[in-house]
């Protein structure tokens, strides 16, 4: 009894706590911030080539299972999505039309996403989950454009939930890549932290350090501790800098040995949500000065006064998605057989530069009519990147057998067997056979239940 | 407060930016002494040898004479560099990738198109920059115009002179190209060895990718196709005598063998003169590399397979042709073992070189 009253008031207080007024400067800052990195993450997709070489040139597109109709445009339609995607960033950074340039941007970057599945990057995900949490957030009412246009807008104070939403998804991106470390080969073999050091002994001064077993330990083991503790300590004011201190060098680090492209930028500049509102007024009067802009009066006004429905109505709906956020990395348990060999469970789930894997696909059309049986030259059908994040997931593999099977199929070779002969090696195990080569991979279906044909670890 | 992360950020940008070029140099500075030694010792020599033996090639067409000894000379000068062509045909990077080389679709596109070819002498109307010719040029044409019927026939048919042009015009149309490429690498020398770090315009990525492409090129094309192993967009294609590399000469084995060795050469770092250098097998001992295909060591698994592959193409008592016809499974055999050698280059070796396959972001395998 007095723990359920307990509950109550704690749920209570954090309920008033939440609806508590702050300042809107952090939510602010992190718009722009947002707006900013889209923008260059989206110019660097551009410049490299990517929009041809993962979007227009690929025959053949891997979907997400549900989302099989999520099909490319042609290569205009791609190239425009990709204008709009740069508008609609710089949209959100100056807070213009702000409400719809989030919009758009999630639906677009998500639907990029949506296309080929193994392009999936966890940071991908990440970008689409702010995009569609921005499209809920008032950032836009402070030293915006749409303030500008109608000051009637001008807020200089939120409730809580707004920024604390914010943080609870940074803090889901670390809490849980930490947790995804907590296991035997990350902590008791420092697997594959050893791989990953070993290929960077050249590196000057600290290189000869990296083929020492007990610096693989230390690194695994501290990255472990870092992902944990981070947000704790971004969020404590004691421990705030020299917690961001650490951070900065960790993803410095991170950068400089992994292709991991803009990530540690957009984390390094993303985390300063954490920081007091105090830093952002004086980080924007920064940006005001710099830029010469006009001052502002300041008018004192607070709160968004909305309807008690609608109120209700977005508490629960936050709920959900914090409630979906927490267990949806845990789905994994529900399955058995090792997470990491068969990628049951893997993805959405922040775990991020966990393990080694490689495979070999070797797939065999097989015209049951004739008993022919012809080796599939892989080049014809997939891209390099295709092909290699095809030949360890099983999910990929059984799509594969699909998209031969149709292609063969308006070939005129009508009920083919399919079957493949796949070696995989896990964190530098000996590579082993990831599925039966005599089971016809067209009988065996994709979905959320365990796939008992992949074989043992 | 906010001047100190100011700085933090800014000294953040200027190390993550320069960080990536020198830092790369840095990393992949060991592999220049490989570098040195593919391009002087095994590059360049082969290519001088392709050419010296294609000028040698062209000095017995212009002698023929329609008598039975200059034409067996004309063969074996015209099989000496088909064999030379097989040891310069993983190299199709740098020079031989450029516009006036392009290498292996100029020399070695098979099988050729005896119509073309026919009908190009016919009209004397040819053009052979153009693609559409590649299938009526290079070593499968004059595989085709040398060996097509026997020999009394060929010392008549050789000695009309349209055909006899046209003979001509395609052994100095690779002369040219070869050419080329060999006064290319004068200058490019310094380019290979200095292109540092593994992206996707590296030596190393350009030299291991056109290696693998050449072992794959060498297992499917001019072995698993012909056999019926292989599929074509899937769907499985039946033996075929006819696409075989060097179909009238019938020297398809020698030419396969020819390849192997040359592929495992590189492997050793192994020069034209045997002097042995730094190849790939001394920088995977120098890592310690380990297969994880077999148990051990990378290097001595990649070198007993290249001895497993060429013994099994030694094995064959007849000519190609006639084992697709009669001997399928000895072949299924020997296509099986060069299959093992895939997953040892695509996964073990590109692993140890850090030459990654693509070049987007990542966030783990």
């Amino acid at each position: 009894m007095l723990m359920v009253t307990n509950l109550k008031k704690i749920s209570k207080q954090f309920s008033t706590w939440l609806s508590t007024e702050t300042s809107i400067a952090p939510l602010v800052v992190f718009r722009i911030i947002f707006g900013l990195m889209m923008f260059v993450s989206t110019l660097r997709f551009w410049s490299k080539g990517w929009i041809d070489s993962l979007y227009v040139k690929p025959i053949h597109f891997f979907h997400y299972y549900g989302f099989e109709w999520v099909k490319p445009l042609n290569q205009l339609g791609m190239y425009l999505v990709f204008i709009c995607l740069l508008l609609a960033s710089l949209f959100i950074m100056f807070g213009l039309f702000y409400r719809w340039a989030a919009l758009i941007y999630f639906v677009l970057f998500t639907y990029v996403e949506l296309i080929d599945s193994t392009n999936y990057l966890n940071h991908y995900y990440f970008i689409s989950l702010v995009s569609f949490l921005l499209c809920f957030l008032p950032a836009n009412r402070y030293f915006s454009f749409d303030v500008k246009r109608n000051p009637s807008l001008r807020l200089s104070s939120i409730p809580n939930v707004y920024t604390a939403v914010l943080k609870f998804q940074i803090g889901i991106v670390y809490f849980f890549a930490g947790i995804a470390k907590i296991n035997y080969d990350w902590l008791f073999q420092a697997m594959p932290m050893s791989i990953w050091l070993q290929a960077k002994t050249n590196w000057p001064i600290v290189g000869n350090l990296f083929a020492e077993k007990w610096v693989a330990y230390t690194a695994s083991w501290l990255a472990c501790v870092f992902d944990l503790t981070i947000v704790f300590c971004l969020y404590s004011k004691r421990f705030r800098s020299p917690a961001y201190f650490i951070l900065v060098v960790f993803h410095v680090i991170t950068g400089m040995m992994f292709p991991i492209g803009m990530f540690p930028w957009i984390m390094i500049l993303a985390t300063l949500i954490f920081f007091s509102p105090e830093f952002h007024l004086n980080a924007l009067k920064l940006i005001q000065s710099k830029l010469k802009l006009n001052k502002s009066q300041d008018i004192v006004r607070n709160s968004l006064i909305s309807h008690k429905l609608k109120k209700k109505l977005l508490a629960r709906v936050l709920l959900l998605y914090i409630c979906f956020q927490l267990l949806f990395p845990f789905r994994y348990l529900m399955y058995p057989k090792s997470l990491y060999w068969t990628e049951q469970g893997y993805r959405f789930s922040w775990r991020v530069m966990l393990m080694e894997k490689a495979g070999t696909a070797t797939f065999f059309v097989i015209d049951t009519k004739t008993g022919n049986k012809g080796e599939v030259d892989n080049s014809q059908f997939l891209t390099p990147t295709q092909e290699k994040m095809m030949a360890t997931q099983p999910d990929l593999i059984l799509q594969y057998a699909n998209i031969i099977k149709q292609e063969v199929e308006s070939r005129g070779l009508l009920n083919p067997k399919i079957n493949a002969e796949i070696y995989v090696t896990l964190n530098g195990s000996k590579s082993k056979l990831f599925v039966d080569p005599d089971v016809n991979l067209l009988e065996l279906k994709d979905g959320w239940e365990h796939k008992d044909w992949i074989l043992d670890f | 407060m906010i001047r100190f992360i100011l700085l933090i950020l800014s000294s953040t940008f200027i190390l993550l930016c320069n960080s990536c070029t020198p830092e790369s140099a840095e990393q992949e500075a060991d592999f220049d002494d490989f570098f040195v030694n593919l391009a002087d010792n095994i590059i360049v020599p082969r290519y001088a040898a392709l050419e010296s033996k294609l000028l040698a090639l062209e000095t017995s067409s212009n002698n023929f004479d329609g008598t039975n000894e200059s034409l067996v000379l004309l063969q074996n000068k015209f099989m000496l560099a088909y064999l030379a062509w097989q040891k310069v045909s993983s190299f199709e990077f740098g020079p031989a990738a450029e516009y006036n080389a392009l290498l292996r679709q100029n020399c070695n596109t098979f099988p050729t198109n005896s119509s073309i070819i026919e009908s190009n002498i016919a009209t004397q109307n040819y053009v052979l920059d153009l693609p559409s010719n590649y299938q009526a040029k290079g070593f499968p044409a004059l595989d085709y115009l040398l060996f097509n019927t026997d020999n009394e026939s060929l010392k008549m048919d050789l000695l009309e002179v349209n055909r006899a042009a046209y003979l001509r015009d395609c052994i100095s149309d690779m002369i040219s190209r070869v050419s080329n490429v060999l006064l290319g690498w004068d200058s490019y020398r310094v380019v290979f060895i200095e292109a540092n770090g593994n992206d996707k315009n590296s030596s190393l990525s350009l030299f291991f990718n056109q290696y693998l492409f050449d072992y794959e090129n060498l297992k499917r094309n001019k072995l698993a196709l012909p056999s019926g192993f292989a599929s074509q967009h899937g769907v499985p294609l039946n033996a075929d005598t006819g696409k075989v590399e060097a179909l009238y000469s019938r020297q398809s084995f020698a030419l396969i063998t020819s390849n192997l060795q040359a592929l495992e050469n590189v492997f050793l770092g192994l020069g034209e003169n045997n002097i042995d250098g730094i190849g790939l097998y001394e920088k995977l001992k120098e890592y310690n590399a380990q297969s994880t295909v077999v148990d051990g060591d990378l290097a001595e698994a990649i070198q007993t397979q290249f001895l497993l592959c060429k013994s099994k193409i030694a094995d064959f008592e007849f000519d190609l042709p006639f084992e697709i016809q009669f001997n399928t499974n000895q072949l299924q055999e020997a296509s099986n073992e060069l299959q093992k050698m895939i997953p040892m280059l695509k996964n073990d070796l590109r692993s140890y070189l850090s030459v990654t396959v693509t070049q987007t972001d990542a966030d783990g395998d």
